[in-house]
């Protein structure tokens, strides 16, 4: 039975070249585009070096200082009965925001009030991102770096390729060295290994190069750095100052994912009991902490509230996964339908000679199965050299997208459960078709 | 074998209701070979698609093989077809998409035959109706008294105890019914298959055991 069905479906496509076509270009382009948007997506939030341990960070990222008034409202009510007017006076007591100041963090902050969070296994502070012109045999190069402390190595699991990372005696004798990525060797030296002990000018200043790291893929956060130097390197009045806000932020590593949420509580606890120095300017402190992913959604959507900008990421890319599974499906669907119309007279036959409903059904389901199984093998080999040109064109530069299997099977199953919606609903209308109206349309043979 | 007591079929539009057949009884007995005559229009196909069980009667009570239908649910008629009917149609009606001995295997299918079997029995009807050397072609490939010769084997793969046949003979030329003719005579004889077809050429029903006409629904013969 099922060698007869197989034998017709690819019948039925050969066949049918402008119809099939359609359909397997609508289930293979649709896989092509997951495999991608999953690879890049990958790279981006995957757990991956130096971010192998995302899942276990907190991200103290943002502080914010506010004014708050107190805000009195009174409401009178007043009745007139029988002549005599009765007034009601209410008093509601508020807050009310008069200004607020945000931005990452001051170095004093983090360093006096938030360095011993009990909950936390590990925590590093770096600076926001500097940039730095530099000028190689009279040519302008802007190169980005960062301040960081020796922990920072610890957290985030750069892939050293020669020298070392820098460790806490650099950060306490301020020693002017750095760590590099390949892109920043390549671009600085002309060569991206091989210079270690080398100097470089930066700011008049002479920086040995300890370390090369393997360029990340990612240009989110810190990661778009080329240059990382112990935190005591940046300008002293960064260090100095006692402002609460500005230039630094912090990363925490708790024991396990679960765990997070005692860093966040701990940390938001212990800044709720910091005095502010001038109450007139700032009375409240809020401080802003998120995961990774939060992290991550809150940059690329400029939004302030880190679980609203993941939720809105979260569901805008899964509207937009299913967007990409319901138009193949819907043209899948009207496809299908004149497709299995055009059929009728070999579906008033096999009725006919003993076919039931179920029958009927389940031949059309096969044959969108077959189908399918035909577009996903085409999707494979279509993403398959997608990604072959993308990396090996140096399009996207530093950029390695790598085919995720598991992500294929489950589009794969998603479009396979598509596949049979599309054939189920008008097999479904031409298995209850009466037998001699179906035998009356466009006859075979 | 076929028993039909006063079937009426009645077809109902919004605004016409047309009396298709009208009161027929008929006792068709086992090994007869039956034609039906009459002008386009007159009931002849409908009359035959309700003992085919492919249609169903206003009103009347059907009895084939002894047992009353359409007493089952459509299942069970599908599967009653399978085991006792067997079809040809004036159009030939072959997936052209499948090979000859695919299209004949095409009822067994449906009784769940195994694969050698069912090749088996395919051949068989296929050497009946000396079409055994085009068992690999396409429907697309042969001629219309081939393609009639191909729906013969189908109808026949199953051995039914019943062959309807629609004008079997209405798309070919004199010598080309003839052999059609002969093919279906042979089966009623040597076989004692019941044969009930629907026909426009007063010769070829000559040929059968009993001649029926219908007249606007009526049978007046």
């Amino acid at each position: 039975m099922l060698k007869n069905y197989f034998k017709i479906a690819i019948k039925v496509m050969m066949r049918k070249k402008f119809f099939s076509f359609i359909s397997l270009f609508g289930i293979s382009f649709t896989l092509m585009i997951l495999m991608v948007v999953t690879a890049f997506l990958d790279i981006e939030l995957g757990s991956h070096a130096p971010l192998t341990q995302q899942d276990k960070m907190v991200f103290l990222d943002r502080l914010e200082l506010k004014l708050m008034i107190p805000d009195t409202n009174m409401i009178i009510d007043s009745t007139r009965n029988n002549g005599t007017v009765t007034v009601d006076t209410s008093f509601s007591y508020s807050e009310r925001q008069r200004s607020m100041s945000a931005s990452s963090a001051g170095y004093y902050y983090l360093n006096k009030y938030m360095s011993n969070i009990e909950a936390a296994e590990d925590h590093c502070i770096y600076s926001d991102r500097h940039t730095v012109d530099v000028f190689i045999n009279s040519n302008k190069l802007t190169l980005s770096s960062s301040y960081v402390s020796a922990s920072f190595w610890n957290i985030f699991d750069f892939q050293l390729v020669e020298g070392n990372f820098f460790g806490p005696s650099a950060i306490d004798h301020q020693e002017k060295v750095a760590v590099i990525t390949q892109k920043t060797a390549k671009e600085y030296f002309g060569v991206d290994r091989g210079v270690i002990g080398q100097e470089m000018i930066l700011d008049d200043q002479h920086i040995k190069v300890v370390g090369i790291v393997k360029t990340p893929p990612s240009n989110q956060l810190f990661l778009g750095s080329g240059l990382f130097l112990p935190l005591t390197n940046i300008d002293p009045r960064w260090l100095t100052s006692e402002d609460f806000l500005g230039g630094f932020r912090a990363t925490y590593l708790a024991a396990s994912s679960a765990k997070r949420q005692a860093i966040k509580d701990e940390i938001k606890k212990k800044t709720a009991l910091i005095q502010l120095p001038n109450p007139e300017q700032y009375n409240r402190i809020n401080v802003v902490t998120a995961s990774f992913l939060e992290n991550y959604a809150e940059h690329l959507l400029n939004e302030n509230d880190p679980a609203k900008s993941r939720s809105i990421f979260l569901y805008s890319l899964g509207g937009l996964l299913l967007l990409f599974f319901i138009l193949p499906t819907l043209n899948l669907v009207n496809i299908n339908v004149s497709r299995i119309l055009e059929r009728s007279s070999e579906i008033g036959l096999r009725k006919a000679f003993g076919a039931n409903g179920n029958d009927i059904l389940y031949q059309f389901i096969f044959e969108n199965i077959i189908l399918t199984f035909v577009g996903g093998i085409i999707g494979f080999l279509l993403a398959s050299l997608l990604f072959f040109v993308i990396n090996s064109s140096q399009v996207l530069p530093e950029t390695v997208l790598s085919f995720n299997y598991q992500v294929f099977f489950y589009s794969f199953l998603i479009c396979l459960f598509f596949g049979i919606l599309s054939g189920l609903i008008p097999a479904y209308k031409m298995s209850k078709i009466h037998i001699v109206n179906a035998l009356k349309q466009n006859s075979n043979g | 074998m076929i028993k039909l007591q006063n079937i009426n079929k009645v077809y109902r539009t919004k605004t016409v209701e047309t009396l298709a057949l009208n009161n027929i009884n008929l006792t068709i007995p086992a090994g007869e070979f039956l034609s039906i005559m009459g002008p386009s229009g007159c009931g002849k196909s409908t009359l035959l698609n309700i003992m085919g069980l492919i249609d169903e009667p206003s009103e009347g009570s059907i009895e084939i093989a002894g047992q009353t239908l359409p007493d089952y649910n459509a299942k069970s008629i599908a599967k009653f077809r399978n085991e006792k009917l067997g079809f040809i149609f004036q159009s030939f009606h072959l997936i052209n998409d499948l090979s000859i001995i695919d299209n004949v295997e095409l009822p067994l299918l449906y009784r769940r035959v195994g694969s050698k079997e069912r090749k088996a029995l395919a051949e068989e009807a296929l050497i009946k109706v000396g079409l055994k050397n085009r068992m690999q072609h396409f429907p697309g490939q042969l001629s219309g008294g081939q393609k009639q010769r191909v729906a013969i084997a189908r109808a026949i793969v199953g051995q039914p105890d019943i062959i309807l046949a629609d004008e079997p003979t209405g798309n070919l030329d004199s010598s080309m019914g003839n052999e059609i003719m002969d093919i279906l005579l042979r089966l009623n004889q040597e076989q004692g298959t019941t044969i009930v077809m629907v026909t426009h050429d007063e010769s070829m029903a000559r040929k059968t055991n009993r001649l029926i006409r219908l007249f606007d629904g009526n049978q007046v013969q």
